[in-house]
């Protein structure tokens, strides 16, 4: 039974376009990163040929290839803001959509006259956003893999692992919205509510906690490289010990030691910064499922 | 009163009166105000031990006899930095929010034909809602800009002058200006939208690439910022090297800069950047040349303010009255 309801809302998506729509969407951020790392390449590459000729005519020695301290994965290093930007919006639209039209549309109510547990529904929901979000993730590795063949005219076995493994996270981190999208729609009443409460939900997590935590301002998380505050502010004395668990933070220092453009660490230690995303997306998960049992589905038409 | 005037006021009034009744809005308005709070205490507390340092060194100075102080480097309205961004983020999150509520609310209630009815023009609704608009976001920004002056004052132990208060007040004009756009992008999108959660979808869509992506775009773009630690420094060039090396580059800068003056939020950014002492460059200028400064981004703004109050009014025009399809 998950399987069919998961396999109708994919049917639907795929309908209403949003599954194109989406991915498009999704494709062309990836391509975007894709091109602003071939003319980053292309501009250290430009402006060395430049800097040694003027050193050359005050008689300085060239220094190294900037080029060389660059390592080869940060060229998608945008990906790392995108991903929590439009995928997350993305993410959570997807999740709004798979409860919020069978609401507006009076499905829910003829889905549960038939024997479907409530359970089921819910876990067929969650499968198809998880289906849906990998298939688009794939389609950008394989962008993000000819991107890095353009500009650097080869990629390594190791590149490509590390890439799956950001996209694997990746898919994780974006289940966590596609998941409050659902959470919403069923914790409210009004489909607009829904959809703007998990925006501020997002807002929260995004540009928020980090503040909070680390005295990021709102502008600093569209870098793909983050800087925390010491902790020596009284504040932050206190507030840096909910940093393990502020999930954007963690995703981009995850991310950073995934494609190696950060100070690395152990394996252990990267995944200690996985686990509250991971544990997050669990408890969601478990939400809906109890959320989705007190629900009521014959308001959904009166209360649009 | 002329009638007119009458019918756009009442109008206002009521966009003004429905607005600060919607929850979602209270409790944005409670998220920007709280976040706020918190990003000028954090900067203030920093600030305070800065101005705590430099009292110090002021009064040893004079307790030597020495007669020539350095002045304070210090600007205690750039620690309004943070609140700055969150309206540039979030304050235009909320404006959509206003822009999308006008247009669904009307709708959902089945009062838009009932409007419509009465001998009020569609031009006149426009300009009634986005001045009501307006005012629930003057409201909105004269109470972050008092919780910031505030705390500016009350924790960082600097209160601001009448010259940096009128700066402010520019700054925050701005910000209306600002949000009144995305507030016009918000009711044009839902309005132009047979289902309304379409319109919200596409007015955030805009605001993505406006606020989050085209700025992100310019400042990846620049030449400097190519690796850590900047590029010239890392190819041991000095100034002069880096201008004559930027010289080979006018295209590539020309695409980086239009890349930013696509985005509103860009100029924003700029001015009240500017007015609030965020820019170490700016600081020494008086009013009228910072005004001068920053006349680009004023023009800018002016601009995407006509355009959008323009669209806002073509597309209350061409709305329909009879509800189309869903309602919200």
């Amino acid at each position: 039974m998950i399987l069919t309801i998961a396999s109708n809302q994919i049917l639907a998506l795929r309908r209403q376009t949003v599954f194109l729509a989406l991915l498009g969407t999704l494709l062309a951020m990836t391509a975007l990163a894709g091109v602003l790392g071939w003319s980053s390449h292309q501009t250290i590459v430009r402006v060395y040929d430049q800097a040694v000729k003027i050193l050359a005519t005050t008689g300085k020695p060239a220094p190294p290839n900037p080029i060389t301290l660059k390592p080869t994965l940060s060229l998608l290093l945008n990906m790392v803001v995108y991903i929590p930007l439009v995928g997350a919006l993305l993410a959570l639209l997807l999740g709004h959509l798979s409860i919020a039209d069978d609401e507006t549309s009076g499905i829910g109510r003829l889905v549960f006259s038939r024997q479907i547990t409530r359970t089921s529904y819910v876990l067929g929901k969650i499968a198809c956003a998880a289906v849906v979000l990998m298939a688009i993730l794939v389609a950008s590795l394989l962008v993000s893999a000819v991107s890095l063949l353009i500009v650097n005219r080869t990629i390594s076995v190791s590149d490509f692992g590390r890439l799956t493994i950001f996209y694997s996270l990746s898919w994780l981190y974006l289940m966590l919205f596609a998941l409050v999208g659902m959470v919403m729609v069923l914790v409210t009443r009004r489909r607009s509510l829904a959809l703007l409460s998990a925006i501020g939900v997002w807002l929260v997590i995004t540009f928020v906690i980090p503040q909070f935590t680390s005295g990021l301002r709102p502008t600093s998380s569209l870098n793909p490289i983050t800087s925390p505050v010491g902790t020596s502010q009284k504040f932050f004395k206190v507030t840096a010990y909910a940093r393990d668990y502020s999930v954007a933070e963690q995703y981009k220092e995850a991310s950073g030691r995934i494609l190696n453009t950060a100070t690395s660490e152990s394996i252990g230690q990267t995944l200690q910064r996985v686990l509250p995303i991971a544990g997050l997306v669990i408890i969601l998960a478990l939400l809906a499922i109890r959320i989705i049992r007190k629900h009521d589905f014959s308001r959904s038409v009166n209360n649009e | 009163m002329n009638s007119s005037i009458k019918r756009i006021v009442t109008i206002a009034r009521h966009e003004y009166r429905a607005a600060v009744r919607s929850k979602i809005l209270v409790v944005l308005l409670g998220i920007l105000i709280v976040v706020t709070t918190v990003s000028v205490y954090i900067a203030s507390v920093d600030y305070a031990s800065q101005l705590a340092d430099y009292q110090l060194y002021r009064t040893s100075a004079l307790a030597n006899g020495l007669t020539r102080i350095a002045p304070s480097p210090l600007a205690p309205m750039s620690l309004l930095r943070g609140a700055m961004e969150y309206l540039e983020i979030i304050g235009a999150v909320i404006a959509i929010t206003l822009g999308y509520l006008t247009v669904s609310r009307e709708r959902a209630n089945r009062t838009l034909p009932l409007i419509r009815t009465r001998p009020v023009t569609s031009g006149e609704l426009a300009t009634g809602s986005l001045l009501g608009a307006l005012g629930v976001i003057g409201t909105l920004v004269a109470i972050t800009a008092v919780v910031g002056v505030l705390c500016v004052g009350i924790i960082g132990h600097d209160w601001i002058n009448a010259t940096q208060g009128l700066k402010l007040f520019l700054a925050y004009l701005a910000a209306i200006m600002y949000m009144g756009v995305f507030y016009c992008i918000g009711a044009i999108a839902t309005a132009k939208s047979k289902v309304a959660a379409t319109g919200l979808m596409i007015a955030l869509g805009i605001w993505l690439i406006v606020v989050l992506v085209l700025p992100q775009i310019g400042d990846t773009l620049d030449a400097d910022n190519q690796i850590p630690g900047g590029l010239f420094k890392a190819l041991t060039l000095d100034r002069a090297g880096e201008t004559e090396v930027l010289k080979h580059f006018t295209t590539y800068e020309n695409i980086r800069t239009w890349t930013e003056e696509a985005s509103l939020a860009k100029h924003f950014e700029r001015f009240a950047f500017a007015m609030t002492d965020v820019k170490e460059r700016y600081r020494p200028f008086s009013l009228p040349k910072l005004l001068g400064q920053t006349r680009n981004d004023i023009g800018w703004m002016v601009v995407y303010s006509i355009a959008a109050y323009t669209a806002l009014r073509r597309s209350f025009k061409r709305q329909p009255t009879i509800p189309q399809g869903g309602t919200l």
